[in-house]
């Protein structure tokens, strides 16, 4: 094979569903023949039919909307704190010396330590939920944002003085709109770690959520239904990354041209 | 006539050890309203380091530059600048990177377009307004580049070395281009090149620049005649003064190799 030649959009996506037959085949094959106790693993009919159950009779949408909701909000939330503060420090030194070394700091703390804090304080409600995707998104989000916007190319800076440009329009008319696509980038990747978080928060303390369910399905020894909630979530998870790539693309057409 | 540019005893040493690099020698130079001056020398000679001290981009560590009689202190929209680099935004089609100095001085919106057709027009560029950067070659980039900066008519044109990137038959005809442009409107110009023929093609004055740390060693008005055809390459006039300019370029990037 040549290194680096591009495969046909359509030997990409037969490329990518063959992947996914050959996880399944091989999954199948695992249970089907009894080679692996129905206790470990559940095979996958068994696990469509009681993600059916649950979500039929169990009310299991209701659990993946609580999740939904809660990624979501924590999310909006980190973000609309970490888009202002994330610029502030990548546009001025000034400010990026005074966050960045505690922000760097912070961002190794697991959120998911945080989590008998976070009961303490705000109890195995909402609020606790969404503290830990806050947690858990907010530093990476600040600091990454911090980088894109510092990273403006001089040069471009450099001409739009020229061009009699001040320093607020600077900011506002060459930092961010150039630093946008990959601020995007980087809010699509961290809402995938959000996702991480959410199902810890909700493992610990929780009387609904994906999370909640798999826990109870523990009890019960209920493999099927622990490997349907993780594939949710996984389903999930793609179908946000597909739309903030799509959104990406109509938001910064200038950005995908010619890539 | 008082010049509109005036550097005096300008200076650059860049810190370093041993008392840093001196990159730009104590210089003067005048230039004349209407005219267009190419700074000619070899690389690292610190005429391009002279150019940015007169857009504001550099602080010189002596002397000062005088704009109409005023002192500069950082960049501004009166003058404009083409870099060697692609510096259009590239979130931005052409049309609104020509009218992003309008904007910035608060145009309304219909006097802005008005402004940029009219330079994308003459810059050849009518019809590609909708373009993003990433979708235009070297060339159309730096005509975009020219026409953003003309929009502002700024009090002078600085130019670094804005056609280094391009292939040669593209380099020259956007030679013939700008040209064009200078003999319609008699914008002063002050040009930064390595390319003698480009130099003295374009120039009313060439001025070269000894090898580091640079300095004018030779000044020389062009006296070839207006609108210039490319054919004046040819001509025993223009060669006589590449070949003066040849032999004293030559010199400097001798001795800068000399050095090393």
């Amino acid at each position: 094979m040549k290194p680096l030649t591009p495969v046909s959009p359509g030997a990409r996506v037969a490329l990518g569903v063959a992947f996914f037959v050959v996880f399944v085949a091989a999954w199948s094959a695992a249970t089907f023949s009894g080679y692996v106790s129905k206790t470990f693993l559940a095979d996958p009919w068994t696990m469509l039919k009681s993600g059916w159950v649950l979500l039929t009779e169990m009310g299991f949408a209701e659990d993946i909307g609580m999740t939904v909701w809660r990624v979501v909000g924590g999310f909006v939330i980190a973000a609309a704190i970490a888009l202002p503060l994330g610029v502030a420090m990548g546009a001025y030194k000034p400010v990026e010396a005074f966050f960045e070394p505690f922000v760097s700091f912070a961002r190794y703390l697991p959120a998911s330590a945080f989590i008998p804090l976070l009961i303490l304080w705000a109890g195995i409600g909402e609020a606790q939920k969404l503290a830990v995707i806050f947690i858990g998104s907010f530093f990476q989000l600040v600091l990454m944002i911090a980088v894109t916007v510092g990273n403006t190319r001089r040069d471009l800076v450099e001409a739009a003085y020229t061009l009699g440009a001040g320093d607020r329009s600077l900011v506002w008319r060459v930092m961010i709109p150039g630093a946008a696509p990959e601020i995007a980038e980087t809010l699509r990747m961290v809402l995938g770690w959000a996702w991480t978080y959410v199902i810890v928060a909700e493992l610990i303390g929780a009387s609904s959520g994906i999370g909640h369910m798999i826990t109870d399905s523990q009890a019960l020894l209920a493999t099927d239904q622990i490997i349907f909630g993780i594939i949710v979530i996984g389903v999930i998870g793609l179908l946000s990354d597909l739309l903030f790539k799509a959104a990406n693309r109509r938001l910064f057409p200038w950005a995908a041209l010619g890539r | 006539m008082n010049p509109i540019l005036q550097i005096r005893g300008v200076e650059r040493r860049f810190a370093g050890a041993g008392g840093g690099t001196l990159a730009l020698q104590a210089t003067d130079l005048a230039v004349a309203e209407n005219d267009f001056v190419t700074i000619l020398g070899p690389s690292g000679c610190g005429k391009s380091t002279l150019l940015r001290i007169v857009a504001g981009l550099d602080q010189p560590t002596a002397g000062e530059v005088l704009l109409d009689g005023q002192r500069i202190s950082g960049p501004g929209a009166d003058r404009g600048m083409v870099f060697q680099s692609y510096t259009l935004f590239p979130w931005l089609n052409v049309l609104d990177n020509v009218c992003f100095g309008l904007r910035e001085r608060g145009l309304p919106r219909a006097q802005q377009l008005e402004i940029a057709h009219g330079f994308i027009a003459q810059v050849g560029l009518a019809g590609f307004e909708a373009h993003y950067p990433k979708q235009l070659s070297g060339g159309m980039q730096q005509r975009t580049a020219i026409a953003r900066a003309l929009a502002n008519s700024p009090r002078m044109l600085l130019m670094d070395e804005p056609f280094g990137a391009l292939d040669h038959q593209t380099r020259e005809l956007m030679q013939e281009l700008l040209l064009g442009i200078w003999e319609a409107e008699r914008k002063t110009v002050l040009f930064v090149t390595h390319d003698i023929d480009e130099a003295v093609f374009m120039a009313s004055r060439v001025v070269v620049m000894s090898a580091r740390p640079g300095r004018i060693k030779l000044d020389r008005t062009v006296d070839l005649p207006h609108p210039r055809h490319y054919s004046v390459k040819t001509t025993p006039a223009f060669a006589a003064l590449k070949a003066e300019l040849t032999e004293s370029v030559r010199e400097e990037v001798r001795r800068a190799q000399a050095e090393r």
